[in-house]
């Protein structure tokens, strides 16, 4: 197994009953990688994750974390890793303080570590000054926050995180994203799920992308537009509708046409430019065209025809 | 093969697991609720008969007695011991599911089987410590309304025989809880199974007397007594549950009076007048003490073993 190699997974799968949550996935995050693990609702992620950290057995396939088989009840790989689950619940009776000192413990990390290293994240997420209050008097934001310190607190070399941002308001957003930043300038890889591109895209290089349990690309943010058909739309208006211009319209095999009064969507499934074409067919059938503009075509059109739905891809 | 700086570091992650565990059950009144009801049971039990010679019509003079502290101790059986055992780890393992704080805590550098050691350590030393403060208290107390007490060599192992007695209902409710995740299941499971036991138990000793059978059953056990089973319906001689609830009795007895010999009567019914008694088994104290010993010992390893395995297999589909 390469050193370089996070998180490697073989043909993972997990079912739930009938239900197939996790179908073959054969994931790679390379080492010192922001890694964002996107998907829709019910795509797989945690499931996936919870795999990752020994909460859930593989029904089928394998996966190695740091280079070592996950397989059972594993402590020594989770000695390595820092977890944050999806909503996170802990005992309400503990205090911040005490959560990350009993965490710490379980890390096997000094009373000196302890000390140096709990006020530190307490600062870092932004919970300076409650980390005496127990935990069952901390707003879901703060609970959160104290999800990632928890995370962070063994400085582990992997970090999983579960959908960090999930129920922060957008003021938090923005600095979960910028502590996942100040975490990866340590040389720490960070792995994270989340169904918003714009977060994943402010902090990842890397991306993989599921939908239904199936992964539908991975690799670099650059590459997806390059590599993944995103959807296109030519959007063309007329000075007034025409009869035959739909019909000239339909006839093209790399479009299909939708017609609202005077304005025609060509929905895209060619890289080309086709607009020459497209404006000689309008002219060629008596239409005057006013505007014809692309639309699409970006990052979150390339997602989009990812996890697309039948028939709107 | 575990290194020297392994072990130390798993030493470290189970004194932390069971800080953890205290802290809980410390901050959510648990172990302060058992303490509270051990402290009513115990006053009353001080208090009853001075209580009832004052009231008296004349008032009685407050008797001597040497035997108090003995005789409480032989008297917390039953339903006492099973309280304070299901109490004390109904929510042991379904807690942590029921709150999802087993998330966050399985997903730490510690095995889900020192996790459950360290959840089973803190319920017997939570039970010691209990019964300690519960016979500590009888102890004190009886020596000060009481006179002088006799065999007070023999109370530490009556705090050791209420320890494993309640810890035989402890692991019934700890093992339903494991399997349903759920605490409320796991008491009232628990108090099904004891109350079964309980009228099983009754019907058995009613139709048969102290068969055999209840040697090896949870509960109060065999009723044995120091009469002849002839004369048995004559009265005379001493009886005593020799069952799991009765461990501190017989642990006491079998070092007080190992050679004694006890009497397991059994009853047949005949159409017309009194039923007949018959000599099912007799045995010493010692012989007697042993073996509800290992009964009471081979139903909390069995029943940890059974709840060990299915924590240890459990999924956490909780989030
Ligand atoms: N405990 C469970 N029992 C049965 N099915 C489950 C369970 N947990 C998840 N599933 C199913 O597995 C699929 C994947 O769920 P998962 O929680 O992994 O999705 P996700 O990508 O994390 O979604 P979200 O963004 O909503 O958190 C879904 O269809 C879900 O209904
Ligand atoms: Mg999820």
């Amino acid at each position: 197994m390469p050193e370089d190699r996070a998180i490697e997974t073989h043909d993972l799968s997990k079912k739930y009953g009938d239900r197939l949550a996790v179908d073959r996935l054969n994931l790679t995050v390379a080492s010192k990688q922001v890694h964002g693990f996107l998907g829709p609702n019910g795509a797989g992620k945690s499931t996936t994750i919870k795999m990752m950290v020994g909460l859930l057995r593989p029904t089928t396939g394998s996966l190695s974390i740091l280079g070592r088989g996950v397989s059972g009840d594993n402590p020594k790989v989770r000695r390595e890793i820092g977890y944050m689950p999806e909503l996170p619940r802990f005992p309400k009776h503990l205090s911040g303080e005490e959560l990350l000192d009993i965490y710490g413990r379980m890390y096997g990390m000094s009373k000196t570590e302890r000390r140096g290293r709990i006020p530190e994240l307490i600062k870092m997420v932004g919970l300076d000054g409650r980390g005496k209050d127990r935990i069952g008097k901390y707003s879901k934001g703060m609970q959160q926050r104290i999800g990632i310190a928890q995370a962070l607190i063994s400085d582990p070399e992997l970090v999983i995180l579960d959908e960090p941002s999930i129920g922060l308001d957008p003021v938090g957003m923005v600095e979960v994203r910028n502590m996942v930043k100040d975490i990866v300038k340590s040389g720490t890889t960070v792995f994270f799920s989340s169904h918003l591109l714009a977060e994943v895209q402010q902090v990842c290089d890397h991306v993989t992308v599921i939908h239904l349990g199936v992964m539908r690309y991975s690799g670099t943010l650059e590459d997806i537009s390059s590599k993944v058909m995103a959807r296109r739309r030519l959007v063309i208006e007329l000075e007034k509708p025409v009869d035959g211009v739909l019909a000239a319209l339909k006839t093209m095999k790399f479009a299909t046409v939708e017609a609202n009064m005077n304005t025609y969507t060509l929905h895209l499934n060619t890289r080309e430019d086709v607009r020459a074409e497209v404006s000689r067919a309008v002219t060629g059938a008596g239409g005057v065209i006013l505007r014809m503009q692309e639309e699409g075509g970006g990052l979150e059109d390339a997602f989009l025809s990812l996890v697309g739905k039948e028939g709107m891809a | 093969m575990p290194t020297k700086k392994n072990r130390a570091g798993t030493l470290a992650a189970f004194i932390a697991l069971l800080y953890y565990e205290f802290l809980w059950n410390i901050r959510k009144k648990k172990i302060i609720a058992i303490f509270i009801i051990i402290f009513a049971i115990a006053t009353v039990q001080l208090a009853f008969t001075p209580i009832a010679d004052a009231v008296a019509n004349p008032p009685q003079t407050l008797q001597a007695n040497s035997t108090f502290v003995f005789g409480g101790i032989e008297a917390l059986t039953g339903i006492f011991l099973f309280l304070v055992g299901v109490a004390t780890t109904m929510n042991t393992v379904s807690g942590e599911f029921e709150s999802g704080t087993i998330v966050p805590l399985l997903t730490k550098p510690v095995s889900k089987t020192l996790v459950f050691a360290a959840k089973i350590v803190a319920s017997v030393i939570t039970l010691l410590a209990a019964y300690s403060f519960l016979v500590g208290y009888i102890t004190i107390g009886g020596t000060l309304i009481y006179g002088p007490q006799d065999n007070l060599n023999l109370v530490p192992l009556g705090i050791l025989g209420l320890t494993i007695g309640s810890m035989v209902w402890a692991s019934v409710a700890l093992t339903l809880g494991t399997l349903s995740k759920n605490s409320v299941l796991a008491a009232l499971g628990s108090f099904g199974f004891y109350i079964g036991l309980l009228i099983g138990g009754t019907l058995i000793a009613a139709q048969l007397g102290a068969s055999t059978v209840l040697f090896y059953a949870p509960g109060m056990g065999a009723t044995g007594t120091t009469a002849a089973c002839a004369g048995l319906e004559r009265g005379g001689g001493q009886t005593f549950s020799t069952g799991t609830d009765g461990l501190a009795s017989m642990l006491m007895r079998w070092v007080l009076n190992p050679g004694q010999v006890l009497n397991f009567c059994g009853f047949q019914f005949r159409a017309s007048g009194n039923p007949t008694t018959t000599l099912l088994a007799s045995d010493t104290f010692a012989n007697v003490a042993f073996r509800d010993l290992w009964v009471s010992l081979v139903y909390v390893a069995g029943l940890l073993l059974l709840s060990w395995f299915a924590f240890r297999r459990s999924q956490i589909v909780e989030s």
